[in-house]
């Protein structure tokens, strides 16, 4: 069975505009999986449906056979938790020291008075230091968050949502933000860590030859529709102007580096 | 449990939460020192006033009084008319001296402390304060209120323009003396224009604040809306108490929303 | 008076350079013209005396002259002080605590649904509206005169003068780290705690202390309406027309507001 299920999702923001005009996929477990295409074609919005942070106006996203779009409170939230997510910019609480961002994915069922004081759970404090071992910055836990870099904040937030224990991974242009050898940085520690832990991961990117260095699939979206769905082999400059709707020059920025 | 494993946090981040846990400690501990040693009344004097108290004051609001309320809308402009002149008034004077009190301008720093000092002390004062001496040397009525309104606003505006003027761009005074500009032309050129959203935007909101104090300004005779509120209040005559104070309240909203409007628009 | 300048547009023009647009100078010359109107309407109907501005100030001066301050009055003036210390600073913390939950009922961010949201606000606009000595007055009437009306009186004041500040600051949170916690399965209190909170602490914790200043100049003057502190001494040396005492009061007060600013404000500034 399929670990993450889309049926036949449509998104319609207030205001009339359609962001998925119905998709359909199955992830399997253990999938890393790459979506790529131009800003607009949907991928953001694809990859929050996930999660619900938005909520599909048609179509159903189950995980593991249950329903994600249907669900709603504590049963959502009990979802959510299974479920890490990684952003571009990050999103890390700036003043708060790392530790503490760590924690904030960590503590579902600790009462929120011990956030306030500051008392956590020391099964739960052992856990977040060791998430920020297995990124590689074991020594950046008592910083501030603003004094790292672009990324070791990033870093942070794939420890934040470790910490979370997840079996799926979400990362909506984890390193859109980031220069380019710090993104294969990133990108590879994503991989690594969802190869040891069989974690299925969705990935948004932006440029073409990361995409083809790290998924085990890759799809492409235009327009609201997945309009490429194949292995890294299978995408080929030819399948990648199709998705972008124009050719593809040697030296544009959707090459990266 | 792995206690063991979980690094400790470096000392001067210790140190801080140290500090901030004391600090925390001490603000509990006086609090529940003054929760001690105040004078509490006692509480079967507290319970008579409030079984006399309550069940009429809310039965009187939410019944206001209708007859009251031309009395209320007459009082009430003439407080919003105070707070206008006490505000002009103290927007005026302080002009001028926030000029003297700023360290960029005019001489800079030496020139600057007199002013400065000035400032404060008169920021000090309460406004009421002030309105009694003025009561007591001018007479009962509005005067006395919009006077005490002026003297305590230059304080508030004064030091807010210095604050602006010592934060002007440099630049446009560079230019038009560059371009063979006198002092004049440099105030005129330069530096009002860079600094007039700025003073009418507090100017507004010193407004704001005016209002409400206007209200109060009564209290001691001073003019305005406070007297009549007052002396109902010690009839506890609720009805009209709530005209009064649905009529200030309306007042004070309405203004708020428009003046927080245009401040908007000029800053 | 120089020429009025249209706000915020740049002042010199070249001869000949295009002058603003007729709209905008229209505009400034309106509000002008506006608060002109309005300084003679207010002037005609207070009856306004300027001439008591000098007349008054010349007397006012005098005045101060007799406040020469007799400070035999201090072995009664402390122990008032305290009290008024007591007020403020148990108002600010009572204030402060029911003023929390309600900011961030009425942000829009964190708050739980449209309907409780919009109570919130209501409530706060109309805590806010209501000045100081008016709740001092009304709780005085309703409970009994002496520190306890200062404290309620206080309390709601502080609720009013933190809730504006407290919501525009909760509002203005940067919204990513709340997206990445609701991401992850946290609820409204989660979030609030780990998201916004440590966000907004160091503002709200100078805001609080503002509101510490405010309540101390505010606590001086509760007692004119007999609600406890060095107000009632105050009022009660003015209608005495004791002015050496009424000196010595005014001046220990200013020494002590002065003393209580300069902390706060050195505090405040080691937050930012």
């Amino acid at each position: 069975m399929s670990h993450i299920a889309f049926q036949d999702v449509e998104v319609t923001y207030p205001g009339g505009l359609k962001a998925l005009k119905g998709v359909t996929l199955e992830i399997p477990r253990g999938q890393f999986v790459v979506i790529v295409g131009l800003s607009g074609a949907g991928k953001s919005t694809l990859i929050r449906t996930v999660n619900s942070l938005v909520v599909p106006s048609k179509g159903d996203v189950a995980i593991d056979g249950a329903s994600v779009t249907t669900a709603r409170g504590a049963a959502l939230r009990r979802m959510r938790s299974d479920i890490g997510m990684i952003f571009q910019t990050f999103n890390l609480v700036k003043r708060s020291s790392v530790l503490r961002n760590v924690l904030a994915g960590r503590l579902g069922d600790v009462p929120a008075w011990r956030g306030v004081l500051g008392t956590f759970p020391a099964a739960d404090l052992a856990f977040a230091h060791e998430c920020l071992a297995r990124v590689g910055i074991p020594e950046k836990a008592f910083v501030r968050a603003d004094a790292l870099s672009g990324g070791q904040q990033q870093r942070v937030g794939i420890a934040r949502a470790l910490a979370q224990k997840p079996s799926v991974m979400l990362a909506d242009e984890p390193v859109a933000s980031l220069d380019p050898p710090t993104s294969h940085a990133v990108m590879s520690d994503l991989k690594r860590i969802a190869r040891e832990d069989g974690i299925t991961t969705i990935v948004n990117l932006h440029f073409i030859d990361m995409a083809r260095e790290y998924a085990d699939r890759i799809v492409g979206m235009r327009d609201g529709l997945v309009v490429f769905d194949g292995t890294p082999a299978e995408a080929t400059d030819r399948a990648f102007e199709d998705i972008y709707g124009r050719p593809i020059d040697e030296d544009e920025d959707l090459r990266g580096a | 449990m792995i206690p063991s494993t979980v690094p400790r946090p470096p000392a001067h981040v210790r140190r801080t939460q140290l500090f901030v846990g004391a600090l925390a400690v001490a603000a509990v501990v006086l609090f529940v020192l003054a929760l001690l040693t105040i004078n509490w009344p006692t509480w079967a004097r507290v319970q008579s006033g409030l079984t006399r108290n309550v069940a009429p004051l809310l039965n009187g609001l939410v019944r206001p009084d209708l007859k009251t309320f031309p009395l209320a809308w007459r009082s009430m402009w003439e407080t919003f008319h105070m707070a206008v002149l006490g505000t002009l008034l103290g927007a005026v004077l302080a002009f001028p001296l926030s000029f003297l009190a700023a360290g960029n301008l005019l001489g800079g720093r030496p020139f600057a402390m007199p002013g400065k000092a000035l400032l404060v002390g008169v920021r000090t004062f309460p406004e009421i304060l002030l309105a009694i001496i003025f009561v007591a040397a001018a007479g009962p009525g509005p005067t006395a209120g919009i006077m005490a309104m002026g003297l305590h606003s230059i304080g508030f505006l004064g030091k807010i323009f210095s604050d602006v003027i010592e934060g002007i761009d440099a630049g446009p005074t560079e230019a038009i003396r560059a371009a063979g500009g006198g002092p004049i032309q440099v105030f005129l050129y330069a530096v009002v224009p860079q600094v007039l959203p700025e003073f009418a935007s507090n100017v507004l909101y010193r407004f704001e604040i005016n209002l409400r104090a206007a209200a109060v300004l009564g209290l001691v005779g001073a003019g305005g809306i406070g007297l009549p509120l007052l002396q109902r209040l010690q009839f506890r005559r609720w009805d009209e108490v709530s005209m009064l104070l649905l009529v200030i309240i309306a007042f004070v909203v309405t203004v708020d929303l428009i003046s927080s409007r245009i401040r908007r628009r000029l800053v | 008076m120089p020429e009025p300048t249209p706000l915020g547009t740049p002042a010199p023009r070249a001869a000949g350079a295009p002058r603003p647009p007729l709209v905008a100078r229209l505009r400034s010359y309106l509000g002008l013209g506006v608060v002109a109107a309005l300084a003679v309407v207010a002037y005609q109907s207070t009856n306004f005396d300027l001439a008591s501005l000098f007349t008054g100030a010349a007397d006012f001066f005098s005045f101060f002259g007799r406040l020469a301050p007799d400070w035999s009055a201090l072995r009664i003036i402390w122990r008032p002080l305290i009290e008024t210390m007591q007020i403020a600073y148990v108002g600010t913390v009572l204030g402060t605590s029911i003023a929390l939950p309600l900011i961030f009922l009425a942000s829009a961010n964190t708050a739980l649904d449209p309907i409780s949201m919009l109570v919130a606000r209501v409530v706060l606009t109309i805590l806010r509206s209501i000045p100081d000595l008016l709740w001092a007055a009304l709780f005085v009437t309703l409970l009994a005169p002496g520190a306890l009306p200062g404290i309620v009186a206080l309390t709601f004041f502080t609720v009013g003068v933190l809730a504006k500040l407290g919501s525009e600051t909760v509002e203005s949170a940067d919204p990513g780290p709340l997206e990445a916690l609701r991401a992850a399965g946290a609820g409204r209190n989660r979030t609030i705690v780990y998201a916004v909170w440590p966000q907004v602490a160091a503002t709200m914790t100078s805001f609080i202390l503002y509101s510490f200043e405010i309540n101390v100049r505010a606590s001086v003057i509760l007692g004119f309406v007999g609600a406890g502190g060095i107000g009632q001494l105050l009022y009660t040396r003015l209608n005495f027309f004791d002015y050496s005492g009424v000196g010595a009061i005014v001046a220990v007060t200013f020494v002590v507001v002065l003393a209580v600013d300069a902390v706060s404000v050195w505090a405040r500034s080691k937050l930012i």
